[in-house]
């Protein structure tokens, strides 16, 4: 035990004296983060690889407990549809599979496309599909891009309000400006590691990126209170309480997360929690380095700047 | 241990708690062993539809608990659908079918399902018919009804059963909550649909009702037709039925719609080509002035008036058609013999008394009037008015006011949704259960992991309360939001166990220790909640159910939950 407290005794050490060496690390995530999305968008025309649902274009989802070789369906449906842009996914729960999920630029508004579609997917996997067996989605392409646009546009306000509240809040430029800078960050950071992995992004997978933005604001706000408005002990001291309540909450809904991402079913379901994960990461650098080098550097130079009247008068 | 138990069922905080809770379950209503078939529709002009007392048809607004359910059918029980459908698969035409339901008995005959064959070759057949003749009797020219026979050469036909006709109930697993499923977890289609050019907010309110008419005529009520909007300005029409198949609904939606009002046999005039104008106007439709309101046996009754305009075309063929009628005089006035019938997409909808004047004379402008009745005055005006809405809404469609260009079908299989549900409890059990394991790892202590568990609990039953209140869906956005305001519940937990803890450390009151929690939780909360406001109003309302119910969770816990969670830490840690 006491050789533990030791060891956390020179980390600790090392946190609590080379904070500002460390904000090194998110500012570089960070860049490397937005680098890397720019680089998206040269290549692609897009931040993110977008699925039938942000894109527009068909998706039917099967499900068929019955081992089919992917890749042979996705040559099957390629014959039949020489012009058209198709993919398949299979879809497994605990690593059995459960089915596949065909996404297509097909026109889904007209009934015998869909039809057609499904008698292709019926032969190939050598089983008639019946209406239980699957379930399609279809997007118009024009309501896939306003989608997209209306819900960047939202994330922007909504960080312009939170900017207001936290402001109001504190009543402190500075650390309000930290917080938002926190959540804009883990945004940016875990869209760039979610790029990386090929993630297709899903309207679920956006609602995701919003979720992040309230866990996120509930560390940086627990850390500012107790920086800011506590007096009891030293700074240290309450910066050690705070990461200690902080690395608790992180921890619980890591766990309930990942518990999640291993048992659900839906895909949908796992990509939110796929994306929790990778954020929540992200969010304790982003709090804990980044927020606290800012903080602390605010509060020293208040300090500084307190002496220097006291000097003066 | 006693005293302290004492204390935590004498705490305000925690009584509030428990009355919401209460109140929670009653509105939730859980029955685990509800038994039997719930009807979801009833075909129009079906065997159910004829049945003695109608079945009524299921109002969409109704709780799911309240629902009727089928219980048995000639004193075989019905206990899950598959029973019915399984009882009626082998039922032969004609038979009499007494069928016990939670609202009490319905008798209803099967019907014969028959096809007409017509074939190439013709037969000789004799008919007769009545035809006026001009005869003279006794010097005087008159009107002669006479009933002549003829032979006419008609197609051979023959006519074949093919069976029991479809009884025209449409059912589903009896509901065990009152809590609303949405279409990603009980199956069915939801369409958006987008008109192609801006519409005003009176036709917009009319292309609605027109287009919930035209599917009610289908026999699906159970469902949601709603305007959507989202920032920039552009119109969705968000259609979701439950347990129809996609086919059924976009054949439905894409379909101009076909309206037609005939007399007798003939085909006066058809909807989008006929009539020129409805008159929705106040100086033009409402309350008839002339006649207005009265007492009518112990009740009132109003009567309505709305002018419509008709092409000189079908304004001739009424002439035509209305010539050889003869006129019936009542009370209200006299009448033609033949009233004017509403078809849409052939299923007759509402009819409606020719006035006498009216015979044979071409008129271009046409006034509909009618009367409802109600036990009071205000009432007799609100049924009076909405059959008015009704009548002009079916004479309006067929020229829907734009046509509809669908942007988006999501078509979900009823068997995906159960599995979907067991395995979002799975995963809900297993969330409350690493949330208590991961507590307890850190502090050791079960009086901090007990009250963390019963609130994460809580909160969740007073949000399903909540949701079945409203009568709001659950579906898979707003799971998402659940799952976001119980997570940060339990953040905000952490947070006031923490501060109790250090402020017994420092020796700090507990109001102090509270207010410390409470101003971190507050700053969240706001925060959340207008990241959310910002996303409410965003994106057709995809978002709409997500960050609802994020709002309405997180608002639950900081004023009912988390105060609770604070009190029952102050009980139990204080020694």
């Amino acid at each position: 035990m006491s050789e533990e407290t030791e060891a956390l005794t020179g980390w600790k050490n090392f946190y609590d004296t080379q904070y500002k060496k460390l904000l090194w690390i998110p500012a570089l995530m960070f860049a490397v983060a937005l680098f890397l999305i720019f680089l998206q968008y040269a290549q692609t025309g897009d931040f993110l690889y977008k699925d039938i649902s942000l894109k527009g274009g068909l998706t039917v989802t099967v499900f068929l407990e019955k081992d089919i070789s992917i890749d042979a369906l996705a040559q099957d449906l390629q014959r039949a549809y020489p012009t058209a842009e198709v993919s398949v996914r299979s879809l497994t729960s605990l690593g059995n599979p459960i089915g596949f999920i065909v996404d297509s630029d097909i026109d889904g508004s007209q009934e015998a496309n869909i039809e057609a579609l499904i008698s292709t997917l019926s032969s190939a996997v050598a089983t008639p599909l019946t209406e239980d067996m699957y379930t399609v989605e279809f997007i118009g392409s024009s309501l896939g891009a306003s989608f997209f646009k209306e819900t960047f546009f939202a994330l922007l306000m909504a960080f312009v309000f939170m900017g207001i509240v936290v402001f109001l809040y504190f009543r402190l430029a500075i650390p309000s400006m930290a917080v938002i800078l926190a959540a804009f960050s883990d945004i940016v950071v875990t869209l760039a590691i979610v790029n990386l992995l090929g993630i297709r992004l899903s309207t679920a997978g956006i609602a995701a990126f919003l979720m992040l933005i309230g866990y996120s604001v509930d560390t940086d706000l627990l850390l500012s209170t107790k920086l800011l408005k506590h007096k009891e002990g030293s700074l240290m001291k309450r910066l050690m309480e705070a990461t200690k309540t902080g690395m608790t909450m992180t921890a619980t809904t890591l766990v309930t997360v990942t518990l999640a991402m291993i048992f659900s079913q839906s895909e949908v379901i796992r990509q939110i929690m796929i994306i929790l994960f990778i954020g929540l990461l992200v969010d304790v650098i982003n709090t804990w380095i980044q927020n606290v080098g800012i903080l602390r550097i605010y509060l020293e130079r208040k300090e500084k700047h307190a002496l220097h009247h006291e000097s003066q008068s | 241990m006693n005293p302290k138990v004492k204390k935590l069922f004498t705490n305000v905080r925690i009584i509030i708690l428990l009355i919401f809770l209460i109140l929670s379950i009653v509105a939730i209503r859980p029955n685990f062993w509800n038994e039997g078939a719930a009807v979801r529709s009833i075909l129009p002009n079906s065997s159910a539809s004829l049945a003695q007392p109608p079945f009524p048809q299921p109002n969409p607004n109704t709780p799911p608990m309240s629902r009727e359910r089928i219980l048995a059918i000639n004193n075989q029980p019905v206990v899950e659908p598959e029973d019915y459908y399984a009882f009626i698969q082998d039922i032969g035409p004609n038979r009499t079918l007494q069928i016990r339901t939670s609202e009490g008995f319905h008798t209803l005959v099967t019907a014969e399902k028959t096809e007409t064959i017509v074939y190439n070759d013709t037969v000789m057949k004799t008919i007769t018919e009545t035809i006026t003749v001009n005869e003279t009797v006794n010097g005087v020219m008159q009107e002669v009804n006479k009933t002549v026979s003829r032979v006419v050469e008609v197609p051979r036909t023959e006519t074949r059963s093919l069976g029991t006709a479809d009884i025209g109930l449409r059912v589903y697993e009896a509901p065990t909550t009152n809590i609303r499923k949405g279409l990603d977890l009980q199956g069915g289609t939801r369409v958006l649909l987008q008109p192609e050019e801006e519409l005003s907010a009176q036709d917009m309110e009319f292309l609605l009702a027109n287009i919930k008419e035209r599917l009610n005529v289908y026999g699906l009520s159970d469902l949601i037709v709603r305007e959507a909007g989202d920032l920039s300005g552009n119109q969705f029409i968000l259609v979701e039925i439950a347990g129809a198949s996609e086919e059924e609904v976009k054949s439905l939606l894409a379909r101009q719609g076909k309206f037609e009002g005939r007399i007798g046999n003939a085909t006066v005039f058809r909807g989008g080509q006929d009539i020129t104008y409805v008159c929705r106007s106040a100086d033009c439709a409402g309350i008839d002035p002339s006649r207005g309101c009265g007492t009518l046996e112990g009740g009132w009754a109003c009567s309505f008036r709305f002018s419509i305009a008709l092409t000189t075309e079908a304004a001739q063929r009424q002439a035509d058609a209305t010539s050889k009628l003869s006129v019936i005089p009542s009370a209200q006035g006299s009448y033609l013999s033949e009233p004017l019938v509403l078809f849409l997409d052939d299923q007759a909808v509402d009819q409606l008394n020719i006035a006498s004047d009216l015979r044979g004379r071409a008129v271009t402008e046409i006034q509909i009037t009618g009367s409802r009745t109600g036990v009071s005055q205000q009432e007799a005006v609100f049924n009076t008015l909405g059959d008015m809405k009704r009548l002009q809404t079916v004479l309006i469609t067929g020229s829907l006011p734009v046509k509809l260009e669908i942007k988006k079908i999501d078509a979900i299989s009823p068997l995906l949704g159960e599995e979907f549900i067991r395995n979002a409890l799975l995963l809900g059990a297993l969330s409350v259960l690493s949330v208590a394991a991961v507590i307890y790892i850190r502090y050791r202590k079960w009086r901090i992991a007990l009250p963390i568990i019963v609130t994460v609990v809580s909160e969740l039953t007073i949000l399903l309360g909540a949701a079945a209140l409203i009568g709001w869906n659950i579906d898979l956005a707003a799971i998402a939001g659940i799952v976001i305001a119980v997570g940060t519940g339990v953040d905000h937990q952490i947070v006031i166990t923490d501060e109790t803890l250090r402020g017994q450390r420092i020796f700090q009151s507990w109001k102090q220790r509270f207010k410390n929690a409470f101003f971190i939780i507050m700053g969240s909360y706001f925060s959340l909640v207008v990241a959310m406001l910002a996303l409410f109003f965003a994106g057709a309302g995809l978002l709409k159910g997500f960050a609802l119910t994020t709002i309405i969770g997180a608002s639950i816990g900081v004023f009912i939950t988390r105060p609770a969670f604070a009190a029952m830490v102050e009980i139990l840690l204080n020694d």
